[in-house]
């Protein structure tokens, strides 16, 4: 019988138990507390694992007693914490105090336990992340920027009392780093990054932890970007352009040091020199130092008041095809061109512009043919000549509407007038000498002087040559006043005057004293060969080496009257080489006088060098 | 003659006398006798220097313990035995913040002083039993050996804090007595070693309190509870 009905009995057990399996429920597993965590040392909560639930709605609790308590309390709150949690508040919260938890999970089956745990809230301390995250880039003057991080520490912490103590971390990156700059920023609450990367974009994080315990999660990512520092870029172009501008200075001034002349010349073409007209090669050939210095007339430079008698002119006969009317005064040409001191030694100047031996010789043959008549000036005209009243420029205003005359009457033949030349600044004067030499073209169509200054195309080569077909006869003259090259080049070309006029007598020279208006020249007789001593003791228009135009024919023929004082009248022979510095130093001296006495003291010289004498002009300033 | 000299060496016998009773009553004189006004050192600098020191010895004791734990008692559930069994929990100190707002400057000074106090002994045995173990914990040693001179540093500071806080305190010693000693030679490895656990445990504790307390008395007396 007992037999039976231990064996009823676990026949039932089992039967019970079988029914259970089939059913699949079972108690609850055995839930497990995994963390507890305080955010401010106040409060903590404490979270539970369920096990399996046993196929049955299950209940949990939590139940708990504190160190050196027998009493056991249940949670007071499974809400705050979330689902399986329990949350402790204030006044449930204790340190340095041991708590001994256990969940009890419960279903219709039954209940099990958890394991007891023993959370000490001192340890179990962990932080929420701080808030209020601001990243910003300061960007003081004269220094490089920054990133400035501001944060504040999370809620329900209290720091004021000093019951909690917070340190912070940072980490940052650039958005495309891999791995995270961190640094320890201690208890402040703000941070400066000095090491950035400009023109990145950064990320920034930060977090917390209390002075003994666990750190709190990162707070979320802060990006920022850096701008990019314009400074420093633009050092690095002005380097560069400060680099590429002392590369190209050096190339050129190697490329100046290379063909350094030849570039300069074409920059700065050199000045022309002053044409000596009247500076006769042979002189030079002749190696006369003496007559030469002084046909070159360097040792006085004069004033104003000498360019007058450097200005002295005188007409040359002529009988030759060209009927020029030279008015040359071999000394006077060198003086004159060599006044300016600026002479360029060069070949522009000086250049038989005013070769007298030739050209007198040339000239003098008219006359001899009329000896007692005239010394065929030729007289440039200027005025009548629309063309060559445009060429002139202000320095030969002078010479503009002023009609040349020729002066029957007198003693003496004047120079060539330029109607009350004003008076003005002799330099430029003696500019225009230089300038205004003028060559007149032989029929050859010789190269004209060339007036840099004065009239570049104030004569045309026309107009020469159509003077010179009126004026065939010895008597016959046009003066023609500038005639420039088209080159502009101030070559005075002697030679060719010499070629063209070939003659080698010596010819003798006339001075126009004054033209009048109907183109009348007025000469004065010149002194020539015969006296060679200095004429300061004569009269000074005595001294002059003029001859006098009695009348003019045809308008364009001069018939001169012998002077009474010279030997040769019609021609006077006067070497080029003596004849200058006399005659020099007597315009030299009385410059002045001469101006005074005749103003319309113009030298003019023609024949193969045509020039005007500056003294003309300058009285015609006036 | 004779008469004439034995008062002399009488007066001079207790003249030496007299200079030598006063020269051991000479006493050094603390370093900030009255307020911190006169005082180099402030009141300021003495909590600085504290809270340091306290937050260093934290430091120790946490890693010792740590140690320890991991290397001699893990896994054998002392810390369900380690109840209610610190020495230092006979005195009476607050356990949150509410309690410890509602202590006197000069009682919380003094009850850190009478914790510190009750230090003094437990460390001084634990280094000397540590030393003596075989193979002896060097980590656990140097530490040890550092926790009790620290300790001593942060009380002579928490004694000078206390002398300007609470000037008229009496020499009244409070502090709890140790008695763990034998515990420490025990046979047992398992009880020698549950001794050594609770000590380091209570001490890891103890520490942190001082540490708390502190920093609590800094932001109230320096600060004015607004650190």
């Amino acid at each position: 019988m007992k037999e039976n009905v231990a064996s009823a009995t676990v026949f039932t057990l089992l039967l019970f138990l079988n029914t259970c399996l089939l059913n699949g429920q079972s108690p609850p597993g055995k839930p497990e507390i995994f963390k507890c965590r305080s955010p401010n040392k106040e409060t903590f909560t404490c979270w539970w694992r369920p096990g399996a639930d046993g196929g049955l709605p299950t209940n949990y609790s939590l139940t708990y007693h504190r160190e050196g308590e027998t009493l056991i309390h249940e949670c007071p709150d499974y809400i705050t914490g979330g689902p399986n949690s329990c949350h402790f508040g204030k006044q449930y919260t204790s340190m340095w105090r041991t708590y001994v938890m256990t969940v009890n999970a419960t279903n219709e089956m039954g209940s099990t336990f958890s394991n007891e745990l023993y959370v000490d809230v001192t340890y179990i301390v962990q932080p929420d992340p701080p808030l209020n995250v601001v990243v910003e880039v300061k960007q003081p003057e004269d220094k490089k920027p920054y990133l400035w991080i501001k944060w504040s520490p999370p809620t329900l912490i209290d720091l004021k009392t000093g019951w909690f103590t917070l340190l912070y971390e940072i980490q940052l990156k650039p958005e495309n780093a891999e791995e995270w700059e961190t640094h320890f920023a201690g208890q402040q609450t703000e941070f400066k990054i000095l090491s950035l990367h400009p023109g990145q974009k950064y990320l920034v994080q930060v977090r917390c932890k209390p002075d003994h315990g666990y750190w709190s999660s990162w707070s979320p990512e802060y990006s920022i970007q850096i701008p990019t520092e314009f400074t420093m870029k633009d050092t690095t172009v002005w380097i560069s352009v400060a680099v590429l501008s002392a590369v190209i200075c050096l190339i050129i001034v190697w490329a100046v040091a290379l063909k350094g002349y030849s570039m300069v010349t074409c920059i700065f073409p050199p000045v022309p020199g002053p044409k000596i007209k009247g500076f006769d090669a042979h002189l030079l050939e002749k190696g006369k130092s003496e007559e030469l210095l002084s046909a070159l007339g360097c040792q006085d430079f004069p004033p104003t008041s000498d360019y007058e008698d450097l200005l002295v002119e005188y007409l040359e006969v002529d009988d030759s095809e060209n009927q020029h009317l030279m008015s040359v005064h071999s000394k006077e040409h060198p003086s004159q061109g060599m006044k300016p001191t600026h002479l360029d030694p060069d070949t522009d100047s000086g250049r038989g512009s005013c070769d007298s031996p030739s050209l007198l010789s040339e000239k003098c043959e008219e006359p001899r043919a009329s000896p007692s008549t005239f010394c065929a000036p030729e007289v440039i005209e200027k005025p009548e000549n629309p063309e060559t009243t445009h060429t002139w420029d202000s320095q030969c205003r002078s010479m503009e509407g002023k009609t040349p005359y020729f002066h029957a009457g007198g003693s003496k033949c004047s120079t060539w007038p330029l109607p009350q030349p004003s008076q003005h600044n002799p330099r430029s004067s003696y500019h225009n000498i230089a300038d205004v030499c003028e060559l007149a073209v032989g029929p050859a169509g010789a190269p004209a002087t060339l007036l840099d200054k004065a009239g570049k195309d104030a004569l045309k080569s026309s107009q020469i040559s159509k003077a010179r077909e009126e004026g065939k006869a010895a008597q016959q003259r046009e003066v023609e006043s500038f005639h420039s090259k088209t080159d502009k080049d101030t070559h005075w070309m002697l030679p060719q005057e010499k070629t063209s006029f070939g003659s080698t007598k010596p010819l003798d020279y006339v001075e126009i004293h004054k033209i009048n208006k109907d183109g009348a020249l007025s000469l004065l007789p010149k002194r020539g060969n015969n006296s060679s001593q200095p004429e300061k003791p004569r009269d000074p228009e005595n001294s002059k080496e003029y001859a006098k135009v009695s009348r003019v024919m045809d308008n364009n023929i001069l018939v001169l009257v012998p002077d009474p004082h010279t030997k040769n009248v019609a021609c006077f022979e006067e070497s080029a080489k003596e004849a200058p510095p006399p005659l020099e130093q007597n315009q030299a001296e009385k410059g002045l006088a001469d101006f005074t006495e005749t103003p319309s003291n113009c030298r003019l010289q023609l024949g193969g060098l045509d020039y005007l004498d500056p003294a003309c002009f300058t009285h015609s300033f006036h | 003659m004779n008469i004439k000299r034995s008062p002399w060496k009488g007066s001079l016998l207790l003249l030496l006398v007299s200079n030598l009773l006063l020269c051991q009553s000479v006493t050094p004189l603390p370093i900030c006798p009255g307020g911190a006004v006169r005082c180099q050192v402030t009141l300021r600098d003495l909590f600085d220097r504290a809270v340091v020191l306290s937050h260093y010895i934290h430091n120790l004791s946490s890693e010792m313990f740590s140690e320890f734990d991991k290397r001699y008692t893990q896994g054998r559930g002392f810390i369900s035995k380690a109840i209610n069994s610190c020495h230092t929990s006979s005195l009476a100190t607050p356990e949150d913040k509410e309690q410890a707002q509602q202590i006197s400057q000069k009682d919380f000074v003094s009850l850190i002083v009478s914790i510190l106090r009750s230090w003094n002994e437990p460390l001084y045995h634990l280094v000397t039993e540590v030393r003596s173990m075989q193979e002896a914990p060097e980590a656990i040693l140097s530490k040890a050996i550092e926790i009790e001179e620290q300790t001593k540093r942060l009380l002579e500071g928490m004694e000078l804090i206390l002398s300007q806080v609470h000037p008229e305190t009496k020499e009244n010693e409070i502090y709890s007595v140790w008695s763990g000693l034998p515990s420490l030679q025990m046979a047992d490895e398992e009880s020698r070693l549950f001794a050594y656990y609770n000590l380091l445990h209570c001490l890891r504790r103890d520490s942190h309190k001082i540490d708390n307390y502190l920093k609590l008395l800094k932001c109230r007396i320096i600060h004015d509870n607004n650190c």
